[in-house]
Parts: C-alpha cells; sequence; structure tokens
C-alpha cells in the first residue's frame, strides 16, 4: 500500500464498463503502488480482463479515471500510456526475429539500432532467453514465447505492467516454474505487476495483494494468506480453494464474541467487527477449511467437537486424505476432509471431528 | 488386389482422364511435326513454337494479357486487403450485409457481369479497351481477394496489433510495419489466385475489349480461321504460365502450414 499522503502508482477511480445493457465492471477502484504486485483474480465474465484493458487504454471505461503517476490518462490511446501488456496468446510480430520483437517499442521510441540490440539482449537475459536474439518466433516453443512476450514489455521499461492470463497455455509445471520466475523479475526491476488470472493457486504463489472480483464487482481484496484465512465474502470464501460452509443463526452476541447456531453445534466466535451490526436471530454462514477440521488422533486441544461424521468418499492425494463424509443429524451435512497420510481411513467408517473456533469465519453474504 | 480396390483405380484413371485429356491433347499436338493438329501424332518438332515466337499479334496479346493480369490482381487485392481489414477491426451490425455484397459478384456468370460493364461503361463514356478488361477482372477477383484476408484476420492478429499499438506504434506505422508483413501470405496467394483467373479469361476479356485484346481473345479470333498448331502451342504456353501460377500458390501455403 501506498504511503500516506503519497500518491500511488496507480488510481483507478470508480471505473464502470457496460456493453449495451450488460455490466461488465461496476465502480472499481482500486490503489497500486510502485513495486507492487497485484493479481485481479475471478472467474471467466468476472471482469478482470474489462479492468486490465481500461488499464492498459484497449477499453474506454463508460464511467470513471484511470490515474497514473498522477497523471489523468482515461483518453489516452494505448501507445500513449507508460503501461505495457503481455498478452494471453502472446501476440508475438510472426514475421520477425525474437530481437526485432524485443526492440519494436523501442524502435518506436526512435532508439538506435545499437543500443536497440543492446538492451533487446539484456532484457532476453532476465528473462533466460540469452542468445535467443536471432532466432525466428515460430522456432520458439510455449515457453519461450511467454518469455518473449514478457521480455518485449519490459524493454519499454513501463510504469506497470499488465499480464493477461500469461500462463493460461503452459502445462502445469511450466506454468508453476514461470509463477516463480515472474516474481524474481518482478522484485529485480521493481516494476508494478498487475496480473489477471482465474487461478486461485497462481494467485496466491505470485501476488502482494490479490483483487478477488465477482460480476464486475470486488468481492474481496487483501494479501493472499488473509484472503485465504479470513475471506469477506461467501465468493471468496469458496473461489480461493476449497471450502465447507455451514449456515448458521447467532444465538447470541457479546460484545465482539457471537455465539453461532449450527446443526454441527454451537460455537463461540470472536475478532468479528465486520457483522457488528446484526442482531440476535440473524441467519449467517461459517466458513470452515478441510484442512481445519481434525479427527480425534490428531485435534487440537483447543478444538471442539463437531459431532460424528460418516467418510463416504476417500482419495489419496500424498500429502493428505481428501474425503467426503456426511455429518450432522441424519448424515444431512455433507464435509469436505483432509485427513492426515498416516491415517488408515475406510470408506463406511465413522469419525469424531473436531474444529477451532478461531479458524471458523462467520459470513452474511 | 480386391475388386473393390481395382474399382476405385479405374474410376479414379477414367475421372483424371477425362478432366486431363483435351489439355494432354492439346499439349501434345503442339509438338506436331505436320500442318494440322489431328491423329496420328507425326512426331516430336518444336516448329509450331517458332511460329508462335514469330506472330507478332499473339506476342502482343500475351504482353496484354500479362498487363491486365497483373494490374487488375494487384488492384484486387489491395481492395479486398482494404475491405477485409475495415471490416475485421471495426465490427459493426452491418458487417454482415456488406459482406454478403462484396462475395455476391462470386454468384453471378461472367456474362451478365460484363454485360452489366458495359451498360455502365457506354454511360460513362469509358470504351472497351483492356482498362474496362482490367476494371472488368478486379470486379470478378475483388470477393476472392476479400476472403482470402479476411479468414486471416481473426482476434490473434488484432492483439498481434493491440501490441503494437501499446509498444508505441501510430496506426499507419502498425499497418505497414505489422499488419501488411503479417498478413503477406494471403496478401500473396490472394494476387496469384486473381492473376492465375484474370490470365486466361475469356467472356470479360472478349466482350470488354475491342483493338487491343488477351491472349485468350486472340486465340479464339485466330481459331475462327481454322485449326492452327501455333495456337496449340499458344494454349500451351497459357496453359504452363497458370500452372505455374497454381505451383507458386501450392508452395505458399505449405509454407505458411509449416510456419502456422
Amino acid at each position: 500500500m501506498a504511503e500516506a499522503g503519497k500518491e500511488p502508482l496507480v488510481r483507478l477511480e470508480g471505473l464502470c464498463k457496460s456493453y449495451d445493457a450488460q455490466v461488465a465492471v461496476e465502480r472499481f477502484d482500486l490503489t497500486i503502488a510502485k513495486g507492487e504486485f497485484v493479481v485481479l483474480l475471478g472467474p471467466s465474465g468476472s471482469g478482470k480482463t474489462t479492468v486490465l484493458s481500461m488499464l492498459g487504454g484497449f477499453t474506454e471505461p463508460s464511467e470513471g479515471r484511470v490515474l497514473i503517476e498522477g497523471v489523468d490518462v482515461t483518453g489516452l490511446p494505448p501507445a500513449k500510456r507508460p503501461t505495457a501488456t503481455v498478452f494471453q496468446d502472446y501476440a508475438l510480430f510472426p514475421h520477425m526475429s525474437v530481437r526485432a520483437n524485443v526492440g519494436f517499442g523501442l524502435a518506436m521510441r526512435k532508439v538506435g539500432k545499437s543500443e536497440r540490440d543492446a538492451r533487446a539482449e539484456e532484457v532476453l537475459k532476465l528473462v533466460g532467453l540469452e542468445g535467443f536474439g536471432s532466432r525466428r518466433v515460430h522456432q520458439l516453443s510455449g515457453g519461450q514465447r511467454q518469455r518473449v512476450a514478457l521480455a518485449r514489455a519490459i524493454a519499454v521499461k513501463p510504469a506497470v505492467l499488465l499480464l493477461d492470463e500469461p500462463l493460461g497455455a503452459l502445462d502445469l509445471a511450466l506454468r508453476r516454474q514461470m509463477q516463480e520466475e515472474l516474481v524474481h523479475i518482478q522484485k529485480r526491476l521493481g516494476t508494478s505487476f498487475v496480473h489477471v488470472t482465474h487461478d486461485q493457486e497462481e494467485a496466491m504463489s505470485v501476488a502482494d495483494t490479490i483483487v478477488v472480483m465477482n460480476k464486475g464487482r470486488v468481492e474481496d481484496r487483501g494479501a493472499p494468506a488473509r484472503i485465504y484465512r479470513r475471506p469477506a465474502s461467501l465468493f471468496t470464501a469458496t473461489f480461493m480453494g476449497e471450502n465447507n460452509i455451514l449456515p448458521a443463526k447467532l444465538a447470541a452476541r457479546s460484545g465482539d464474541e457471537l455465539t453461532l447456531e449450527t446443526v454441527l453445534g454451537r460455537f463461540l466466535l470472536g475478532n468479528s467487527k465486520d457483522l457488528a451490526g446484526l442482531q440476535a436471530g440473524a441467519t449467517l454462514h461459517i466458513a470452515l477449511r478441510p484442512e481445519q477440521i481434525f479427527p480425534a488422533a490428531t485435534a487440537p486441544e483447543d478444538a471442539v467437537p463437531l459431532g460424528q461424521a460418516a467418510l463416504a468418499e476417500l482419495v489419496f492425494q500424498g500429502t493428505h486424505w481428501r474425503a467426503h463424509a456426511k455429518a450432522g443429524p441424519g448424515g444431512k451435512v455433507p464435509l469436505l476432509l483432509r485427513l492426515p497420510p498416516e491415517l488408515a481411513p475406510a470408506v463406511g467408517q465413522s469419525l469424531d471431528l473436531y474444529a477451532r473456533p478461531q479458524d471458523m469465519t462467520a459470513l452474511t453474504h | 488386389m480386391s475388386a473393390r480396390r481395382l474399382f476405385a483405380i479405374l474410376y479414379l484413371l477414367l475421372a483424371l482422364g477425362f478432366i486431363f485429356l483435351p489439355v494432354v491433347m492439346l499439349v501434345q499436338y503442339s509438338f506436331q511435326d505436320g500442318l494440322v493438329p489431328v491423329p496420328p501424332f507425326r512426331g516430336f518438332s518444336l516448329r509450331w513454337y517458332d511460329a508462335f515466337l514469330a506472330n507478332d499479334r499473339l506476342i502482343h496479346a500475351m504482353g496484354n494479357s500479362t498487363l491486365v493480369a497483373i494490374a487488375s490482381s494487384a488492384v484486387a487485392t489491395a481492395l479486398g486487403f482494404l475491405a477485409a481489414y475495415g471490416m475485421a477491426r471495426r465490427k459493426r451490425r452491418l458487417n454482415l450485409w456488406l459482406q454478403l455484397l462484396l462475395m455476391a459478384p462470386i454468384a453471378v456468370s461472367y456474362l451478365i457481369i460484363a454485360m452489366g460493364l458495359l451498360i455502365v461503361f457506354n454511360w460513362l463514356g469509358i470504351s472497351r479497351s483492356l482498362l474496362a478488361v482490367g476494371i472488368g477482372h478486379v470486379v470478378i477477383n475483388l470477393p476472392l481477394c476479400f476472403a482470402i484476408v479476411y479468414s486471416q484476420l481473426g482476434e490473434h492478429q488484432a492483439n498481434i496489433e493491440r501490441a503494437a499499438h501499446d509498444l508505441g506504434a501510430s496506426d499507419l506505422k502498425a499497418l505497414l510495419l505489422i499488419t501488411v508483413p503479417m498478413l503477406w501470405p494471403a496478401l500473396l496467394a490472394g494476387f496469384l489466385i486473381a492473376a492465375t483467373l484474370s490470365w486466361d479469361e475469356f467472356v470479360i476479356a472478349f466482350l470488354l475489349s475491342k483493338f487491343e485484346v488477351t491472349m485468350p481473345v486472340m486465340i479464339w479470333s485466330m481459331l475462327r480461321s481454322g485449326l492452327n498448331p501455333a495456337l496449340n502451342a499458344a494454349g500451351t504456353i497459357v496453359f504452363a504460365i497458370s500452372i505455374l501460377f497454381v505451383i507458386l500458390i501450392e508452395l505458399l501455403q505449405a509454407r505458411s502450414r509449416r510456419h502456422g
């Protein structure tokens, strides 16, 4: 986050975009500090790509302003903005060499050939493609093309680098590797990155700040750990990894402490300032991660019982057993569990389950 | 060999024979060592190629054909490119109708197009000439050039242009440095197909020309005074050049497939 009183690098104010009657983005605000790695995370149709496109100048907002380095660039075309984009399909120039691709932005800025080539070589080295300058685009693998696209955008030293699902076309192993490299490159350059993805694991591995979007609105924003552990909405709770959602009723409150009534028992939750306005009797939900539900053998001391659950399905996944269980009276509450790998559970087996109230997140929407 | 396979091979040979026998005959009898291009074949000779090369009218007509083919194809390719580019980059509701209108000449017979052009040219005061033939060939080839270029302008190409703009290119620079070179194979393919079709087109060339005529029209008018082996030689050359264009187009396509 930007220091108080200092203008942030990027400020998006009340951005709206609608196509005909369809609203793509609704009153979107965001500030990006210098050197911050921001990820816009959401399912397809959530408006994340539209926000990126308005930041890059490819889409004109219906309302709102885009400020970069304190300058209002809302009406400026992409060529006049201090942004550079890495496109999902890389959009490399197919008829040019790698060196000419990387040097293109500098050529447009009237930089001389020798200086351009030197800069291209420097940037190619940064992305791990030293010596690839004279290759043609069609001779490169998908991963290499991705790096060239990154190098081409970095070469013009943008104030903000925009990445539109840049790793979407790569296979899993390569994607993981590129995620790490992206972070290294970003930290080395100190450039702000805005990265769009629908992959929550990717978001967590690269972001300083995640902005969760759904249906054109911001659902949640913050550091990855906070968003995962304390999601601000039901959507975030289920979109960021797997979660169990239990319907609950507010039975009583005293100060910040809430007593919640569910079919699995009564739980006393603290630390819930967001729910200050809630009256007793209100309905809400509790989010509880699969790995935060314990069998008796590994339950921490401060865990409270959730009752018995019967295991319905089991899959061994190396670090844990992923299990579907039926809990509550009559087995009507489905629960997703991650049981320790050293346990030898069996389908049909009944387990006593426990969870810690401080792991539970109470959510109203 | 099974009967089924035998039948398939026979069928193929018959079909190929039906398609190519007239051309084979034409080519063979252009080498006829005799005064008339009819069977029996009397032996191999290049005398009719000598006769063809010595015939100023035929050589001149071939020059006219070349001029019309190159000029009309260049214009058709340029106009087809601009139409395709404009339609691909500016999405409008009218696009579908525009596309139908642009493609319509393909469904109209050359005879009708030629008659229509005659009426229009008459009205505009353009006399029957090579220029008129060239305009006619632009009319019939523009839809092809448009379709070939339009098929190569997808969302990926749009992103490539966006990338150029993003890196600071003006509209003109993006067009000249990125779009045109990127579409070069499609533009060349359009040009070559248009040139092939213009090169041996007869109906429009016949109806829209007067004193200066193209090669097919010249061959036709000379045929009226009887079969002449020199015309077989001329026809063979027309055919050979068409084949050359087709081979070039095939090579081009093989190349762009390789480069994906």
